[in-house]
């Protein structure tokens, strides 16, 4: 017998969806594709803006977003933020930052940072994944759905170890990676929606932590990104700590050291800073307070937005620089400009603002929350990749060069930065001594000559050489650059036709297996979280029960029997009560009972609707 | 060209089909022609790039792994694949000094370590370079206009020696012509001119810091 496909003719079914994550210094945030365009996440009545703040009280599961940041003054020591300038990075790298910040910090072996809290020592990766949870948590109960795949961007400048540790934080909050995508290339996407003509963009994102300025062609809903440039150290935070250092000097001729040192103040001041800042950008004075009264400290001090712009003129002119070098490795000039847009939350300060027009010559565009607009690029691209859309095409580039360190210390460049992604490309190597069986490789990342001023992204060992003379062996080296701008790299020998194998000990990243024994870890406390979800989804459910039977209650009244009426008012007194405790088995409980009672009312409500549909309708109508 | 296996259209590309979406997997050659195959070219040192980059915009909606996300993981990796193949031919053939440099190894003519001479005439111009860049190196004796001059020398013969280049490629000359060694000659030149501006941006970029 033969068989029909019955679903030839019916459209393949939705795929199912996935978020777009802004995964930030300061705000992480959430959007998703809905009724065609990119939408934020927010439950009614909250912002979608979630502090990438991560609070470890001294019992309970950690506590992540606003809740979090409030705490950050009385107990600075458990209190972590900014955390996305560690992501990847080892202790040498983030001297300057740690000074800045208060929590006791460490290092594993190979060069991965490590907190300590409480006496439990946590990655970044792993503070960034309860920062990525809340999002998710976030979205679940602005959707009503969980939605577990995700795009998730990070700075255009990250390098490898950086994408990698992303990837290591999403896999460890049980996120699918449908991919990484760079932040400015976001917003190109979320500004390109409506306007598709031919075009060079220029996107400049300061961020909290982060700077990236990325050069575009737009083509057909191509966007092709021809270059980027940035510093992974500078953004927002850097304008804060000027005037945090100004309070500082001013405010330590007056108290001791122990005032000065004290992490409590410093977050105090760090906090006043970010206020005057964000207050200098609307007003041209605004004065810092600071005010500690177990210290019998009250300081308060005007700054001027002029003083403002002399304290931090260093750092917008080194984001032009590097706006200067993203042109020239486009081979564009000012001119050839036809947009620029500004993304991030420092892009409001008037001096920035001021600095891009007159570089550019022309006004940015600031028409998109520079909050939001990464995340809602970043539902685009998630609404690509799930299948849904085809007319909009993004060619990324990797920012760094890779290389090999060669003998002497210099480097072999493999692939040029601002290479179109993916990409690939193979070096040959050869032996030095007479039946030499192994070769090491560092591989490095960056733009200098020494391979000691690049990035090492780790060494790795090719064994199984067969003995010959030196210089004869033929040794391939493969480097690979996936869609997410992610390094493999592969060696093999080809004279002798046996291919070698390769340890790669990654410096300054997670290996799989170490992120194993975090996500272990994690379902440690698994039970504990599962159970705070309960709790929250619960409640929220209740919620949504109760509005609505109250809604339709008064008119429904009288056609409800004495019973049901009875029973349904004492559910109703019953669940607001359970909502307002923690107790999972009575809000379960109440919630069941509340559900069993509201059906008379539920039957009486379809019934008057179909009536109401059907008046005055013949039968053969309906 | 080839048909596709599946549908029988007529291939663009042999990275797949773009009248029916099919990828074909590619082994990768060493003859030097698989790159302008890939882009639908024939072998040529004049090139339309507006042309090339219409067709890497075209192929890459055939090609991207973007639209394979959700597919499983062979036809991901097919995808990353013929991308890779696509982006590192279209980085190759766009590049002037790439492309002949390219062209001068297809056909069989000396590579950089077999022919390491420049054009005589040159020499006498690389030493005075090669003066002020040792001077500029050490100290700060050279002016900032001086550097920016040599800048601009260093580039108009770059614009030259790649000239010669065409002169000598267009058409392409038979395998083995005595004439590919003056092509790689020229080569030279502009492999020395990118190293020497390279410096120059470096030390433009340490005096900026410095300052």
């Amino acid at each position: 017998m033969g068989y029909v496909e019955l679903n030839v003719l019916q459209p393949s079914p939705e795929q199912e969806p996935a978020l777009g994550i802004d995964l930030g210094t300061t705000y992480s945030l959430a959007a998703i594709w809905k009724d065609g365009r990119p939408v934020v996440l927010h439950p009614e009545g909250e912002s979608g803006l979630i502090p990438s703040v991560v609070h470890f009280p001294a019992e309970g599961p950690p506590i992540v977003g606003r809740e979090a940041r409030a705490r950050a003054v009385a107990d600075p020591l458990n209190t972590i933020f900014s955390i996305k300038r560690l992501m990847g990075r080892g202790l040498s790298d983030v001297r300057d930052d740690l000074a800045a910040l208060p929590y006791q910090a460490s290092e594993t072996e190979r060069k991965v940072i490590q907190l300590d809290v409480h006496g439990h020592k946590y990655t970044p990766p792993q503070i960034s994944a309860m920062i990525l949870g809340k999002v998710r948590d976030v979205a679940r109960r602005a959707l009503g759905v969980d939605v577990a795949r995700a795009v998730i961007t990070v700075p255009a400048y990250f390098d490898d170890t950086q994408r990698q540790a992303t990837r290591a934080a999403a896999w460890l909050a049980g996120l699918e990676v449908l991919r990484i995508i760079n932040e400015p290339t976001a917003a190109s996407l979320a500004y390109g929606l409506d306007r598709r003509e031919k075009g060079n963009v220029a996107v400049y994102d300061l961020g909290g932590g982060t700077f990236d300025v990325s050069v575009l062609s737009i083509e057909e809903g191509v966007f092709r990104v021809l270059s980027t440039a940035g510093d992974t150290h500078l953004g927002g935070d850097d304008f804060d700590r000027r005037l945090a250092d100004v309070a500082r000097a001013e405010i330590g001729a007056r108290v001791g050291n122990g005032v000065i040192e004290d992490p409590g103040f410093q977050q105090a001041v760090r906090l006043a800073a970010e206020r005057c800042k964000i207050e200098l950008s609307q007003r041209s004075e605004a004065e810092m307070h600071i005010s500690l009264p177990e210290i019998g400290l009250n300081w308060r001090r005007r700054f001027t937005r002029e003083e403002f712009d002399r304290l931090t003129a260093d750092l917008v002119e080194r984001t032009i620089d590097c706006s200067r070098r993203a042109l020239s490795d486009a081979r564009l000039g000012n001119k050839e400009i036809d947009e620029v847009v500004l993304v991030g939350g420092s892009s409001r300060i008037p001096a920035v603002r001021a600095k891009v027009e007159a570089f550019f010559g022309r006004k940015p565009h600031t028409e998109l929350n520079p909050d939001e607009v990464v995340a809602l690029g970043a539902a685009i691209q998630a609404k690509i990749l799930t299948g849904g859309k085809r007319d909009m095409l993004l060619l990324d580039v990797t920012p760094l060069s890779l290389g090999i360190e060669t003998m002497g210390g210099a480097v072999a460049k493999i692939i040029q930065r601002n290479s179109t992604i993916p990409c690939h490309a193979t070096e040959g190597f050869t032996t030095y001594a007479d039946n030499q069986t192994g070769i090491d490789f560092n591989i490095v990342q960056g733009e200098r000559e020494l391979a000691k001023d690049c990035r090492s992204l780790g060494r790795f060992r090719l064994k199984g050489i067969p003995p010959m003379p030196a210089g004869m062996a033929r040794v391939a080296v493969r480097f690979h650059i996936d869609a997410d701008g992610v390094l493999t790299v592969s060696a093999k020998e080809e004279k002798s036709g046996q291919s070698a194998s390769i340890e790669v000990q990654p410096m300054h990243g997670l290996t799989d297996q170490e992120v194993e024994s975090m996500l272990q870890a994690s379902f440690e406390h698994a039970q504990a979280d599962f159970e705070g979800r309960r709790v929250v989804d619960l409640r929220t459910e209740i919620g949504i029960m109760v509005r609505a039977t109250e809604k339709n209650l008064p008119a429904a009244r009288q056609g409800l029997d004495k019973e049901s009426l009875g029973d349904l008012e004492e559910a109703l007194v019953e669940a607001k009560a359970a909502a307002q405790g923690e107790d999972g088995k009575r809000l379960q409980q109440s919630r069941d009972v509340l559900e069993r009672a509201t059906l008379p009312l539920a039957a009486l409500l379809m019934d008057s609707v179909a009536k109401k549909a059907l008046a005055g309708k013949t039968l053969d109508q309906v | 060209m080839a048909s596709c296996p599946r549908c029988s259209a007529q291939l663009e590309t042999p990275l797949g089909c773009l009248a029916c979406g099919t990828l074909i997997p590619l082994a990768s050659d060493a003859s030097g022609r698989l790159e302008f195959e890939i882009l639908g070219l024939a072998p040529a040192y004049a090139i339309d790039a507006a042309e090339l980059r219409r067709r890497l915009l075209r192929f890459s909606r055939l090609t991207h792994p973007d639209y394979f996300a959700t597919a499983g993981k062979a036809e991901k990796e097919r995808a990353e694949r013929a991308t890779a193949m696509l982006n590192s031919a279209f980085a190759l053939l766009s590049d002037d000094a790439a492309r002949a440099d390219h062209l001068v190894r297809m056909l069989g003519g000396p590579d950089e370590n077999a022919e390491r001479s420049m054009p005589k005439e040159f020499l006498m111009e690389v030493l005075e370079w090669n003066e002020t860049l040792e001077a500029a190196r050490t100290g700060d004796a050279v002016p900032a206009e001086r550097l920016e001059e040599l800048r601009r020398e260093l580039e108009a013969k770059r614009v030259e020696a790649l000239a010669t280049v065409a002169g000598i490629l267009e058409p392409l000359p038979a395998s083995g012509a005595e004439s590919l060694r003056d092509a790689r000659r020229a080569l030279n030149v502009v492999r020395y001119v990118d190293r020497a501006l390279a410096e120059l941006e470096a030390l433009r970029l340490h005096r900026a810091e410095a300052r």
